[in-house]
């Protein structure tokens, strides 16, 4: 709209560019710290986690606590193994995680490429289903969960785990990857078809290898989700399942006093993650924004 | 064609449709039933049908009132907090100077952390004997005690220290959002209102805001409904305590299937809450949706 009086108002107004730049440098100088500011603000308290877990195990909860090290140690990192078996803690946080994630992207692939390519349905429905799961709170669909896995018999184990894991993340993962098949030309199938492959050597051989972007997407997702998850394994699990989560808050009962292992074993849970997330944020992002801000 | 083709859409959807069948519906229609129940925890194949007795007793019980007071109080509190300060951060960020990049990734690097991790983080440092903040307040002269103020333990602050920590850990989701939101924005806009003469909180009003509110609003959304289901940092914290001043309804569910094995009662509280939620989503949707629509 109005083209036409563009012209004039660069004429009409004479505009002191040493003010201006000046203006401009002291404002972009405010930004710049307010902006640092907050970022201390929001990276503090994870640094100061992590310079905690490498002091000395004593000087972790003293008062007035101190925010450099006196020394770095590595006490905490293997006071944490002898007072809980957090290794096998880790470990079955891993083969959860890890099993559940390939299940879901699998199941999840699959089912997106058959509502993509053969189902009159479209993926707004599927989109729909998403949200009202999403909806759900947690808490409630974990009661009649722990009733079934009960009645299952699998309290306790890593194959209940994976597969309320692997429930609660398909719908995500059909989602995602609904948007990531549309997004190949069903061309490549056709091709693939006339060559004399099946519609499943079609998928495996051609789409999924031009979709990664999106199953790296997906398995990101699906793995955070299994790692971070507390409330499933707090109700599900005792001893030979209980996963790494829950192993970190059993500190804060047993061992009051002595929170120094407590955080380095939060460190080594959440750092992998952290430095993992740094690389892959572009997948991250677009997997976070794709509900907000695509159309 | 259209009969192989959705025989083919089968196939391919069978894996997942069954576990969303077995671990989804089927859960929330047993969700549904078990609320008219009373059942025994230990022997779930005893049970005695009561009506809708698990429901008045819900909403007439002031605990539940309590915790899903706390509830909105939370969900307000928090949300209100994370939007502004998001919100200023995604516009510092949206400037591209010299470093806006770098610190933008060091900024969303915790959008993954456990919230159980970030519970553990606050626990340390509102301890109220080795706390940093507390610490860190004497040190400045606001506290005349380092041990004044009990963050976790004392009922009045317990359920905002709680709060605290929610706002700590998602407020880079917010900012992440609505920054992509400032990105889509065309420049054209801006440099029309250049043209205009418009100074910066002229073009935040008229340009930025109004362009933002659809973005905003499904951010909002989503936080919302995280907000309501938040349990890992509360457990952690306070585990709803001290007393009942920081349960929400989710601690309160929790409890109420495990330390009381009232599964009827609690699955009646989940069929309320889940309802509570739709409701609120569906109203926000369509009350924030429908101007867009009549503008596009």
């Amino acid at each position: 709209m109005a083209h036409m009086p563009i012209k004039e108002t660069i004429v009409e107004k004479p505009v002191s560019l040493t003010s201006f730049r000046f203006k401009h440098k002291i404002w972009t100088l405010i930004v710049l710290v307010v902006t640092c500011l907050l970022a201390l603000l929001f990276l503090g308290p994870y640094l100061y986690l992590l310079l905690t877990s490498l002091k000395p195990s004593a000087e972790a909860v003293t008062a007035p606590p101190t925010l450099w090290p006196s020394k770095f140690s590595i006490e905490n990192y293997r006071k944490m193994f002898d007072y809980l078996p957090i290794g096998k803690y880790f470990l079955n946080s891993l083969i959860t995680a890890g099993a559940s994630t390939i299940l879901s992207v699998f199941c999840g692939a699959m089912a997106a490429y058959g509502i993509s390519r053969f189902s009159s349905i479209t993926g707004s429905y599927f989109l729909l289903f998403t949200l009202v799961i999403r909806m759900v709170p947690m808490i409630s669909i974990a009661i009649p969960m722990y009733m079934i896995v009960k009645s299952m018999g699998l309290i306790d184990t890593h194959f209940a785990l994976i597969l309320v894991y692997t429930s609660l993340n398909v719908p995500f993962a059909i989602w995602l990857m609904i948007g990531f098949f549309d997004s190949v030309p069903k061309e490549f199938d056709e091709a693939a078809r006339v060559d004399g492959c099946s519609w499943i050597g079609a998928f495996i051989r051609i789409i999924l290898p031009v979709s990664l972007p999106g199953l790296a997407t997906t398995a990101i997702f699906t793995f955070m989700l299994a790692w971070n998850d507390f409330l499933f394994s707090l109700l599900m699990t005792s001893t030979n399942a209980k996963t790494a989560t829950v192993g970190i808050s059993e500190f804060l009962t047993a061992y009051n006093l002595d929170l120094g292992p407590m955080t380095a074993a939060a460190i080594s849970f959440s750092l992998p993650v952290m430095i993992f997330s740094f690389f892959v944020q572009r997948y991250i992002v677009s997997g976070m924004t794709l509900g907000a801000v695509k159309e | 064609m259209r009969l192989r083709n959705g025989a083919l859409s089968t196939v391919f959807f069978f894996p997942a449709g069954i576990f969303m069948l077995v671990f989804l519906v089927y859960p929330i229609f047993l969700l549904i039933r078990d609320s008219f129940y009373k059942i025994d925890i230990i022997n779930p194949s005893l049970r005695e049908f009561v009506g809708f007795a698990n429901y008045t007793n819900s909403l007439t019980s002031e605990r539940f009132l309590k915790a899903l007071l706390n509830t909105v109080v939370y969900i307000g509190v928090a949300v209100g907090f994370e939007f502004i300060i998001g919100l200023i951060l995604a516009l510092l960020l949206s400037n591209a100077f010299k470093g806006s990049q770098f610190i933008r990734t060091l900024l969303l690097s915790p959008l993954m952390l456990a919230p159980l991790v970030t519970g553990i983080i606050w626990k340390f440092m509102l301890n109220d004997q080795f706390g940093i903040i507390n610490w860190g307040l004497y040190k400045l002269g606001i506290l005349s005690d380092p041990h004044q103020i009990l963050w976790l333990s004392d009922s009045r602050f317990a359920l905002y220290s709680t709060i605290i920590a929610d706002i700590w850990l998602t407020t880079p989701f917010i900012m992440l959002v609505l920054l992509a939101g400032i990105k889509g924005i065309p420049i054209s806009l801006y440099e029309s209102a250049d043209m205009d003469g418009a100074n910066k909180w002229h073009k935040f009003r008229y340009i930025t805001f109004p362009s933002l509110i659809p973005v905003a609003t499904v951010a909002l959304l989503i936080r919302i409904i995280d907000a309501a289901r938040t349990f890992d940092i509360v457990w952690v914290l306070t585990q709803g305590g001290p007393g009942f001043s920081s349960e929400l309804l989710s601690t309160y569910m929790y409890k109420t299937l495990t330390r009381y094995g009232e599964v009827g009662q609690s699955s009646a509280m989940a069929v309320i809450f889940i309802i509570i939620l739709l409701v609120l989503s569906s109203f926000f949707i369509t009350k924030m949706w429908s101007p867009r629509r009549r503008h596009s």
